[in-house]
């Protein structure tokens, strides 16, 4: 269905403020602020030409099955969007218009860390966490008997 | 005495945490793996040069089929290896026939691994190697069908002999692939996009597919006696140079996921 067309995604991260809520009091007043990240995806076919109207779906790292948001791409092939800065990790964002497209992966927040998910920990890791708490338990209790000159 | 009996709760105790910890399997689901020659190998197509193209088997060999979670996602377009956290592997080679089924079939299964870990599989890879025995034996591919223009009608069998490999990222479509949950069931996809060999009539004729595509009025020009049976060596002796190399370059942007691209290697 699609034809042999690179997209070309440009990015870029308007960053108006990295961080959570922050409070600052002074002389009896409060005054607050909530900072966001806006992320611009641009989507253009690798002739130039911008993706005007290209659909777009963008997952959030937490719920990687289902689209946090969906829109359309404006007549220069962009679309702006803020992520829930409480959801670090790798967002997804899907751009397809006309049997074209592609997917770009955004990591945001603290840390950029993705979650593919991998289930937890392997069971190498948890013999290995195992041995280590043991031998620790081992080695107090020994401290403890030892004979003492 | 005190002493080696605390040792021995000790080691009781050690045991005991290992062999529960063996006990404890991780959480998987099933992962099949799809293969997908789209709408255009299941209800047929008009090239670029005109040829109402219908096919009655596409025969592809597959083998070493693996999905993997990948992060940061593997991405096509930088041209290197998959690094995975996780991967599952089909066994085997599969000689699959992407035209089977009527025009709304289902993309054909595969395999599928039972026992996939849990998570996100956003990266596939396979290979199109000869296939050792059955339909394709001989081959990587082979295209037959029949194609209409005017009153001429010609029936074709295409050999492809040569082998790929295809490094893919997430799929690309209508609904998200490859997230498989405890006990639950996932799918990713190889999809196979031929109009890139043939082109379309119904995308702009500088469009970059119709502008990379062979067409069908090379092959035609093989054909003795309203049939064409030809493979990669043929074609390169028989067909103009520019054409055979317009091929050879087409053939390895065959492999997708869903319209993504892949890395052919």
């Amino acid at each position: 269905m699609s034809g042999n067309w690179k997209l070309l995604f440009g990015l870029a991260f308007v960053l108006v403020m990295i961080g959570w809520p922050l409070v600052v009091h002074a002389h009896g007043v409060s005054i607050e602020y909530t900072s966001n990240v806006e992320v611009e995806v641009v989507a253009r076919y690798d002739t130039g030409g911008p993706m005007a109207g290209a659909q777009v779906v963008v997952y959030a790292p937490d719920d990687p099955g289902t689209p946090w948001l969906t829109g359309t791409c404006d007549d220069d092939g962009r679309f702006i969007f803020t992520p829930d800065s409480s959801k670090p990790g790798t967002w997804d964002v899907q751009v397809r218009l006309a049997g074209h497209g592609g997917m770009i992966h955004i990591p945001v927040g603290e840390g950029m860390v993705g979650t593919g998910g991998t289930g937890g920990y392997s069971v190498t890791q948890i013999v290995l966490m195992a041995v280590c708490v043991i031998w620790g338990i081992a080695g107090t209790a020994l401290y403890f008997m030892r004979k003492r000159a | 005495m005190k002493k080696s009996m605390v040792a021995l709760a000790l080691v009781a105790l050690m045991v005991l945490t290992i062999l529960l910890a063996g006990c404890g399997s991780e959480a998987v689901g099933t992962l099949q793996f799809k293969a997908n020659g789209e709408d255009f190998v299941r209800q047929g197509f008009v090239s670029k040069d005109g040829w109402s193209i219908n096919f009655d088997h596409i025969y592809v060999n597959l083998a070493d089929v693996t999905a993997y979670q990948t992060d940061p996602p593997y991405d096509p377009h930088d041209a290197g290896e998959i690094e995975a956290d996780v991967e599952v592997e089909l066994d085997g080679s599969y000689t699959v026939d992407l035209a089977e089924g009527g025009e709304d079939a289902e993309p054909i299964l595969v395999g599928q691994v039972v026992d996939a870990e849990v998570g996100h599989y956003n990266a596939i890879s396979w290979e199109m190697v000869r296939a050792t025995s059955g339909p394709a034996a001989g081959y990587s591919l082979v295209i037959m069908g029949a194609a209409v223009k005017g009153n001429q009608t010609i029936d074709f069998t295409i050999n492809i002999e040569e082998e790929y490999g295809y490094a893919c990222g997430e799929y690309v479509g209508d609904e998200r692939k490859g997230i498989v949950e405890e006990g639950e069931t996932a799918d990713v996809e190889m999809t196979f996009h031929f109009d890139h060999v043939f082109g379309d009539v119904e995308a702009p004729m500088d469009d970059h597919i119709n502008v990379g595509a062979i067409g069908f009025d090379p092959f035609a020009a093989t054909a003795e006696n309203g049939r064409v049976d030809i493979d990669l060596a043929g074609l390169q002796a028989e067909i103009a140079a520019n054409d055979y190399q317009t091929l050879v370059e087409t053939l390895p942007t065959l492999g997708h996921v869903g319209e993504g691209h892949c890395h052919c290697y």
